[in-house]
């Protein structure tokens, strides 16, 4: 399945640029599977949350002179 | 006479030829090649001084034929076409005539990137059966290979290599035809460990009567240790080592001996072949174990002629 | 084709690191093909860079540009004084593409964000293989069209050398003995008897190493140059 391959590959592009690849993620499932689709989103929901603001977002916020505090 | 080195005397002699190979050091010390050439002196007919074999960078085949020239010996040049050009190699070849040497041998090289200088460009200029006919053309023609002419004598006596173990099977005759008809006057070949398929090869060499027009010495290299003999069945590219004798090292109380054993039974077997004029004994990192071999293969002494 | 790969990301980093201003320029041709510099990998690198960069906290704008080649001028006239306005140009589409746009760009530099490496067909997706040196003598009629020059790892022209290992190179096991596939292809082919003629030394002088190589189509330059003699 190429487009398995292809999420490898950016996993892949995103750790050379320091980013967690854990942040981008592929799950297959149908139309159909309406659970399952809620738990995948709480999941990985969760998932991000625990990782955090992203190292970009931090950048980003740095740059900008942003305060933590009103960071969302 | 070719060139009127001993090899060529022993050879045309009918004398069953005994050959050996000197490893050059990496480094600067003319006394290394010096002792190895008295240890192996009275044991051979020559001695070949390999060229940055396996591309590791060592003292030059040239410097070290000129040593064991020195201390009385018959050297035999070998020249790999990976590091030199056309213009170096014809270079190196007058230079070397001027310095004594008349056996020169002629081989292709290993791969820059198995060495100690990967990065190295391969120059790859004239391959070895072009320098076979290069050769020939200086020796014969007199002439360079632009068509200039050379002046003085060029007297030498060419070598090639065969491995008659290299596939495909059947061409490997055919590639000695051409070296032959290129001008070699003596053959060198890969070691011999699987005496079968080099008595089928010999039948085809035979066969092409190849045998009559080029002097074939077969390669013959004591192991030492199972892992010696398992390194090279895996790792060194041209060298079968059948499994056989990986077997036999394993089992043997005494390896080097069973070694030794081994080398002897190969060799009393190259003698019996029909078109084989002697054998070419390369002791990797063993040297002190040649008089040995040729003492009890009853090959001493060594004509004088 | 050319085949190229783009060369290791901290490697382009450390090249553009220092500028204000980024263009990665990609070529949709050859470089396209083998997913190394088109338009489409232009913009993925682009974006790693701006993501370095915030991360690096170093204020850098990077943009993303490509045409359809980089060989030749009418591709670059139109989009030209746009990527002037950078301080600096990646290029990623081949050497060839570096040189020609450092060439007519003026005081910018032009650097390359791929390694150019062979001519190359694509046997299958994904995968390029080296099938031309461009040695400008070509002896393919003699080989079964099969070139031992960018094929042999040491160019032999009386191949194969005593290496050859199960029809493998004794450089690797991924890599076909290109003799033992001339021989092969020639006994198919029943000329196999023309390989004992003793192929000469070659003329390598037509070659890289013979020094930059120049073709002029005279009747072709010819009468461009007497159009812009008629204009002026």
């Amino acid at each position: 399945m190429y487009a398995a391959k292809r999420v490898t590959y950016a996993k892949k592009l995103l750790s050379t640029v320091g980013i967690d690849p854990a942040r981008l993620e592929m799950y297959n499932l149908s139309a159909a599977m309406g659970p399952k689709w809620a738990e995948i989103c709480t999941e990985f929901t969760e998932r991000i949350r625990k990782l955090g603001h992203s190292p970009i977002w931090l950048a980003v916020c740095k740059q900008s002179g942003m305060k933590r505090s009103e960071e969302k | 006479m070719k060139s009127g080195s001993n090899l060529e005397k022993v050879l045309e002699g009918g004398y069953f030829t005994v050959t050996a190979e000197v490893g050059p050091p990496k480094g600067t010390s003319a006394s290394v090649i010096q002792k190895k050439g008295e240890l192996l002196k009275s044991c051979c007919d020559a001695m070949n001084v390999t060229d940055n074999q396996t591309a590791i960078v060592r003292m030059s085949s040239l410097s070290g034929c000129v040593i064991l020239k020195q201390i009385g010996l018959d050297p035999v040049m070998q020249m790999v076409v990976r590091d030199r050009n056309r213009i170096a190699i014809q270079s190196d070849i007058l230079g070397a005539i001027a310095l004594g040497i008349r056996n020169v041998l002629c081989l292709s090289g290993d791969s820059q990137r198995f060495g100690n200088h990967p990065t190295a460009k391969g120059v790859y200029d004239i391959d070895s059966i072009q320098l076979v006919q290069t050769l020939k053309t200086m020796r014969d023609g007199k002439k360079f290979l632009c068509g200039e002419a050379i002046s003085g004598e060029v007297p030498l006596f060419i070598g090639a290599v065969e491995n008659p173990y290299a596939d495909p099977f059947e061409y490997r005759v055919k590639r000695l035809a051409k070296k032959v008809k290129a001008g070699a006057d003596f053959i060198q070949s890969q070691a011999v460990f699987d005496v079968v398929k080099f008595i089928k090869w010999m039948e085809m060499v035979r066969d092409q009567g190849l045998d009559k027009q080029v002097h074939i010495l077969a390669g013959v290299i004591p192991i030492k240790s199972v892992g010696m003999a398992r390194y090279m069945r895996d790792n060194v590219s041209g060298v079968s080592v059948p499994d056989e004798i990986v077997t036999r090292l394993e089992d043997a109380k005494n390896a080097k001996e069973e070694g030794v054993k081994i080398t002897l039974e190969i060799i009393e077997q190259l003698k019996e072949i029909d078109g084989i004029h002697g054998i070419h004994i390369m002791a990797v990192a063993w040297e002190d174990i040649v008089p040995v071999i040729a003492e009890r293969a009853g090959l001493l002494p060594r004509p004088i002629l | 084709m050319i085949v190229g790969k783009q060369k290791p990301f901290e490697e382009i980093w450390d090249m553009i690191k220092n500028f204000k201003k980024v263009l990665v320029f990609g070529c949709n041709t050859c470089v396209a093909i083998c997913h190394a510099g088109g338009g489409k990998e232009a913009e993925i690198l682009a974006s790693m860079l701006r993501m370095k960069a915030y991360q690096e906290g170093v204020e850098m704008e990077v943009k993303h540009a490509a045409i359809e080649r980089h060989c030749e001028p009418e591709f670059f006239d139109p989009v030209m004084e746009d990527v002037k306005t950078n301080d600096v140009v990646l290029s990623t589409a081949c050497g060839v593409g570096v040189n020609f746009l450092a060439e007519r760009i003026g005081d910018i530099p032009v650097f390359p964000g791929i390694n150019t490496q062979f001519f190359g067909a694509v046997p299958k997706a994904g995968v390029f293989v080296e099938l031309c040196a461009g040695c400008g003598n070509c002896v393919l009629h003699l080989t079964g069209g099969i070139c031992p020059v960018a094929r042999c790892a040491k160019s032999l022209m009386n191949g194969p050398c005593g290496g050859t290992n199960n029809g493998k190179c004794e450089i690797s096991q991924d890599v076909d003995c290109a003799w033992y596939l001339i021989l092969e292809r020639m006994t198919k082919l029943g000329t196999l008897e023309k390989l004992s003629e003793i192929k000469p030394p070659r003329d390598w002088s037509t070659g890289i190493y013979g020094g930059p190589r120049r073709i002029v189509l005279e009747h072709i330059a010819d009468v461009e140059a007497q159009e812009e003699k008629k204009e002026s």
